[in-house]
């Protein structure tokens, strides 16, 4: 159901006309209109546009009991004689209005009314303002007509917008962004364009389509108003600001709630009675029906108003911040129209959920720049250049993840200088590169075949970035980019000292560990977890940590990543002096023996480390930022006896348990994340590994999360039908034996099989990651490729078997 | 440049106490004929506009018409360092952005200067018409904040209907309902305490309470409250601040519900 509000349209009428009612009230739903043909017929013969408006009003409101229609009452706008829908400033019926109003400016001051005492002529500078706000206020001496033509453009605009916007589905070659655009270059994005771009990626699930329609949305508003480019780009990857800014929206479902219920004047128990029967408050925004009506509509919303507004509400903080958060909200909503408020409410909440990935979006935003290109054509080597423009991006933002940076760079130099035009800088975090999980030394062995290699410890501790800038000053940034330097303030003094005096600047990629230095011992991962999350006073700390560096990744003011490993190694140890206890090299071997390997995995793991990291020395030893590349390998001490690295996976829902698990949840539904389309996949039921305790409180923690149905983002066989629904809050670590296809899980489906899914055998519960959001849990992709190496691996076994 | 010193410093202070909650920033707009505010608050229901004449104030000094964009909560926190008896002066440099309050003690001993930042605002300014309602009513500030309050401990919307009999303030909510008539009374010792109730037509309105509440912010400026009823137009309610202006409330009503309203 659309969304609807009417509202009344204060206009500039000065003098009194006993034709023209003074107030005109005005709406806009045009969908509505074919419903209402009989009243617009009957009523339009009425003397004034108003007087039909509300007797037509008060004759549905009469009828209630004899008409059905929920929607009769919102219909008086549609009443507007000269049917002019989607119309947010009430111009049908006041152009002679506005005549009077022009010709009266000079006699307005006597009447005392506020906004009539500031007619005069504009003389300097502080005034032209003025004027320019009477121009839009009371419709000055241009404003009527201006206004008037821009009105008339406004609903136009929706039309041509709405009919023209499956265009984006074509080709990029065949598009035309400049006919497509409904917009003046230069003019603010209208926020509907972005709505209704979701809506069709929504409804798409081929990548290569959803490409060309963000390739072709991108390219309109370069075309057009490029300085929205950034606000479109972050509204399309549903952020608000880099990672390592920790700008957050932070607005709750209450909030939210709170906002609709005002927004359009219903009571917070019809929201919330209705976000059940929805599950989606995306969804109720769209469906709700507004019963209060308004002073004026407001300016259609543009993306920029959009964006700025989310900054806006996320830098909002301390008292009532909730309070003007939710203001914010407000304003947003009763300006929203048609699917607006949908898309508006997801973005607010982060949950987009319309299949869009980053990697997509930046592949779209490649090629983008490739068809705006102005500044430089492609080199000549280069075979197919938007393939090489969508690399160059994503390779780009790998290194500087920051919207505000490589757009404007996109933009200004093009994408083929973008490489040297936007670099790494120390302060802005990189994602790590991350290790593929192997199952044994000989594993290792097949797979760098003829490649010099090193092994290092594997230490349980929180992975860090640690960036030290030319001014002296010290971050930290944990594995998600956030900045955790508030939250080791020892650390910070600790590099700051160790560091060679000719360093002045770096990037270290190290291990934080909790250590005992008394005893000079490792502890376990779940001690340093206990450290206190922020503002963390030196004093107070009772958790010392040794920093384990193991890669260097910028020093002064050179990016290291594109060098090899054995050459970033050199620099780091040349440029730190160890400390033991604060400041440690993780210790490495260079060998290609295999009992020597096995002997430094038993060492390591008496050390109280997880394990061996394995990484190629001189060939393809780059760092690889964000990747989890075959360059590196992990190599667990629990691995070896079952299928290789654990999965974090997402509780979707659970059984009742029953006999001695009566009261608590007897088993719970697992599932992976799928990046690609953006829903959860169920991979298997789980049951063991808890004890009662566990049991009780995971029972306990996600009784809150029940949803009546599961979401649509949820893929599950409908054979499994669970007693209750969650929604996606907890990340659990989970162990099983072995990887089987299934043709009741879903996890991976399409890519080992058509259409069976990936399963575990005999899961157990390991523990609860609170470090980890859903969407950051195990991918499909990931279990994909744990079954193809288990697969392998098998096979390996039983060739080997057979030589025997 | 602007120079406007009010002797009865605490009248401004009572004019941002009743607007500050509905508004969070508005533009002030000064002419030479007087100081004023127009406001809509974030849902667009409800829309503030105040007036205060150059008459009224000691001294009254606009070179040229200046619109000062303030927020108001931020104001209020400036004026609340004012005395009650403190005369206040507002005072801006033509282009500058900044506004000055400056708060003089009653005996002239103690001057202290508070100076804000302005902001760029970009406010939607609606002409708003005299109209000829269908009825008007006119009755004490405090009665009618009284009845609003009492009202919302029932229900969120208020229906006000004026007949002949007088003027009805009914609501219902989960716990009951509740109906306040309130009669022409016009046979009192004090005229401010008389209840006039003039009527071309029968009307019957509802809306948001909150936002009546909100308005009733306003009853410490005036002994008596105008309410003034079309069934086609936005409620009036306004305070008129004695010799100086008004501060006047309009509310675009509430569109009658139908029962299953949640259901989509």
């Amino acid at each position: 159901m659309l969304s609807l509000r009417s509202c009344y349209c204060l206009r500039p009428i000065t003098l009194a006309h006993p034709q023209f009612k003074k107030l005109i009230f005005s709406n806009k739903p045009p969908s509505f209109k074919p419903i209402f043909q009989n009243f617009v017929s009957a009523m339009s013969s009425r003397p004034s546009a108003f007087d039909a408006l509300m007797s037509g009003a008060r004759a549905a409101a009469k009828k209630k009991p004899v008409n059905s229609s929920p929607k009769k009452r919102k219909a008086l706008d549609s009443l507007d004689p000269p049917p002019k829908p989607n119309s947010s400033l009430a111009l049908d019926s006041t152009p002679p209005v506005e005549s009077q109003c022009v010709s009266s400016t000079s006699t307005l001051d006597n009447h005392g009314d506020p906004n009539l005492v500031k007619s005069e002529e504009a003389v300097d500078l502080g005034e032209t303002k003025l004027r320019q706000d009477d121009g839009g206020k009371f419709g000055g001496k241009i404003g009527p007509v201006a206004n008037k033509k821009c009105a008339s453009s406004v609903q136009e605009r929706t039309a041509k917008l709405k009919s023209s916007i499956p265009e984006l589905k074509k080709k990029a070659k065949d598009f035309n962004s400049k006919q497509f655009a409904c917009w003046n270059e230069g003019e603010r994005v209208p926020f509907l364009f972005l709505c209704l771009g979701f809506d069709m990626i929504s409804e798409e699930s081929s990548r290569i389509t959803i490409t060309d329609i963000v390739c072709n949305m991108l390219r309109t508003v370069m075309d057009t108003t490029p300085d929205d480019l950034v606000a479109t780009v972050y509204l399309l990857a549903n952020k608000i600001a880099p990672a390592h800014e920790g700008l957050e929206l932070g607005i709750g479902d209450a909030s939210i709630i709170k906002a609709l219920s005002e927004a359009f004047g219903r009571t917070e128990a019809q929201v919330k009675k209705q976000y059940k029967e929805l599950g989606d408050l995306g969804l109720v925004a769209k469906a709700s029906r507004s019963s209060q009506s308004m002073m004026r509509k407001p300016d259609a919303l543009t993306i920029t108003k959009v964006f700025d507004s989310f900054r806006l509400i996320a830098k909002e903080s301390g008292k009532d911040s909730q309070e003007k958060k939710k203001n914010h909200i407000k304003s947003l909503l009763v300006a929203a129209t048609d699917c607006e408020p949908l898309y508006l409410i997801r973005l607010l909440q982060t949950k987009l959920r319309i299949g869009l990935a980053e990697q997509t979006l930046l592949a779209a935003l490649g090629q983008a720049a490739v068809y705006a290109e102005k500044h430089s054509t492609p080199p000549a080597n280069v075979q197919s250049p938007l393939e090489e423009g969508a690399k160059i991006v994503k390779q780009v933002y790998s290194v500087l993840p920051v919207y505000d940076k490589l757009v404007p760079a996109l933009l200004n130099g093009g994408v083929w200088n973008l490489s040297k035009t936007c670099n790494f800088t120390p302060g802005i975090p990189i994602g790590p590169m991350l290790a593929k999980p192997t199952k044994g030394v000989s594993e290792i062995l097949n797979k760098f075949q003829g490649l010099e290699f090193t092994c290092e410890y594997k230490y349980d501790g929180e992975r860090a970035q640690i960036h030290y800038m030319e001014d002296g000053s010290v971050e930290i940034y944990s594995r998600n980019a956030e900045r955790n330097t508030g939250k080791f303030p020892d650390v910070v003094l600790t590099v700051s000292r160790i560091k060679k005096p000719s360093v002045r600047s770096f990037i270290l990629d190290c291990e934080l560990v909790a250590y005992d230095r008394g005893k000079q011992k490792i502890l376990p991962f779940q001690i340093l977890s206990t450290r206190a999350r922020k503002n963390v006073a030196v004093s107070d700390i009772k958790v010392e940590v040794c920093v384990f560096a193991f890669d260097l990744l910028y020093l002064d003011g050179q990016p290291l990543i594109q060098k090899e490993l054995s050459v970033r190694r050199e620099h780091l140890y040349d440029s730190f002096i160890e400390e033991a206890g604060y400041f440690q090299f993780a210790t490495a071997i260079t060998t290609s023996d295999l009992e020597e390997i096995q002997k430094f995995l038993d060492a390591s793991v008496d050390q109280s480390c997880e394990g061996l990291i394995i990484k190629t020395l001189n060939r393809d030893a780059t760092y690889e930022p964000s990747k989890r590349s075959l360059n590196w390998l992990k190599l667990k001490k629990d691995y070896i006896d079952n299928i290789g690295d654990s999965l974090d996976l997402v509780p979707i829902a659970a059984f009742h348990g029953r006999g001695k698990r009566t009261g608590v949840y007897g088993a719970f539904l697992l599932a992976c994340y799928d990046n690609d389309n953006e829903e959860f996949q169920s991979i298997c039921k789980i049951g063991t590994g808890f004890s009662e305790a566990m049991l009780e409180e995971r029972s306990a923690s996600l009784r809150s999360k029940v949803i009546p149905e599961p979401k649509s983002y949820y893929r599950y066989g409908d054979t499994i039908n669970p007693d209750v629904w969650f929604e996606p809050t907890e990340v659990w670590e989970v162990k099983a034996a072995d990887l089987t296809i299934s043709p009741v899980h879903r996890a991976g489906v399409g890519i080992v099989d058509s259409n069976k899914g990936i399963s575990l055998r005999f899961p157990r519960l390991v523990r609860v990651r609170k470090d980890k959001t859903p969407e950051e849990a195990t991918l499909s992709e990931q279990v994909a490729d744990m079954y193809n190496a288990q697969k392998l691996n098998h096979q390996n076994n039983q060739d080997d078997n057979d030589e025997d | 440049m602007l120079e406007l010193r009010l002797v009865q410093g605490s009248l401004l202070k009572k004019v941002l106490e009743s607007i500050k909650d509905l508004v969070n920033d508005a533009n002030f707009d000064c002419s030479a004929t007087g100081f004023s505010l127009q406001a809509m608050d974030s849902s667009h229901v409800a829309l503030v506009a105040l007036l205060l004449r150059a008459e009224g104030f000691e001294h009254y000094r606009c070179d040229r018409n200046m619109s000062m964009g303030m927020n108001l909560n931020n104001m209020s926190k400036m004026l609340k360092c004012a005395g009650n008896d403190d005369i206040i002066t507002i005072k801006a440099d033509d282009g500058s952005d900044t506004v000055t309050f400056m708060f003089e003690s009653p005996t002239q001993d103690k001057i202290s200067d508070f100076e804000m930042k302005l902001m760029d605002i970009d406010s939607e300014h609606l002409g708003i018409p005299d109209a000829e309602y269908h009825a008007i009513v006119r009755m004490p500030s405090a009665e009618f904040a009284r009845i609003c309050k009492d009202l919302s401990s029932i229900g969120d919307t208020v229906v006000i209907s004026v007949t002949k009999e007088g003027v009805k303030f009914s609501t219902r909510g989960d716990i009951g309902s509740a109906n306040v008539v309130c009669r022409q009374n016009t046979t009192v010792d004090k005229p401010e305490e008389a209840t006039v109730i003039e009527m071309n037509e029968p009307v019957s309105l509802t809306f948001a309470l909150r936002y009546m509440n909100s308005f009733t912010k306003a009853t410490p400026l005036s002994n008596t409250v105008t309410i003034s009823l079309s069934s086609d137009l936005p409620v009036v309610v306004e305070y008129k601040i004695a010799e100086m202006g008004y501060v006047r409330f309009y509310l675009a009503p509430k569109i009658e519900e139908d029962e299953d309203e949640t259901k989509p």
